[in-house]
């Protein structure tokens, strides 16, 4: 259990900002195409 | 699905270029990427939550859609040198046009969205309102302005994954593809940063 808390630890502690920064620029990129394409797949959703 | 599908291949296109050309893979660099997250939130409270899209009135859905649009298109005019961004803005550009056009809406017409439901389900919405929870409002072609850039594309009917998308989507996802990809290239002189 100590060793996967100091794993994880360490893991977390190679998160760095520029790892952030592109999951935010990813994240962005994918807002991006939802939000300017319109494909419809038919979900009538119960509407 | 296609969209995302574009940026994903992007990536591993530009992944497979960067290993090739024996130079590293990086994620794009853009500018005013909290813009796109700004503009975003009017489309995810109207069609993507939920608790909150079927109590939104369609007057203000419209607004917001277009409203995001704009902000989406400023967001492409402020990243501008970035690879594949003008393919970008030349797909959000054509569906702005035809979505502005036809009140705030991507138009369908009932054919291509009979490829998408039952048409019992379909003889229940009414021409003229909305296809479900999405961007699209289901209209004859003839009642249609910019028919060309409507939701009026299928792929083949054994395609397992069946969805309407318009030319824009095309090259959106055609922009999205070479904003991922090009990062496998050896860097231009003009930078892609802002």
């Amino acid at each position: 259990m100590k060793t996967k808390l100091a794993n994880l630890f360490l893991f977390t502690q190679k998160i760095n900002r520029q790892h952030v920064q592109v999951a935010l620029a990813l994240l962005a990129v994918v807002m991006f195409v939802l939000g300017a394409g319109a494909p419809d797949s038919g979900g009538l959703g119960g509407r | 699905m296609i969209l995302l599908a574009a940026i994903l291949l992007g990536i591993l296109a530009g992944l497979l270029l960067a290993r090739w050309r024996k130079r590293s893979w990086a994620f794009p660099t853009l500018g005013f990427v909290w813009l796109v997250f700004v503009a975003f939130l009017p489309q995810f409270f109207a069609f993507y939550l939920p608790a909150t899209r079927k109590h939104i009135p369609d007057s203000w859905v419209s607004a917001g859609l277009l409203v995001s649009q704009v902000l989406l298109l400023v967001f492409c005019w402020l990243n501008r040198r970035a690879p594949g961004v003008w393919l970008l803005a030349l797909g959000l550009s054509l569906n702005f046009l035809v979505i502005a056009a036809n009140g705030g809406f991507m138009p369908i017409s009932p054919q291509t969205a009979g490829r998408l439901v039952p048409q019992e389900i379909l003889q229940t919405v009414p021409p003229g309102s909305r296809f479900g929870y999405g961007k699209d409002i289901l209209l004859q072609p003839k009642d249609t302005r910019f028919v060309w850039l409507s939701d009026r594309f299928l792929p083949p009917e054994n395609f397992p994954y069946q969805v309407a998308f318009s030319l824009g989507d095309v090259v959106i996802a055609t922009g999205a593809f070479w904003l991922m990809a090009a990062q496998g290239k050896p860097p231009e002189k003009s930078s892609s940063s802002i």
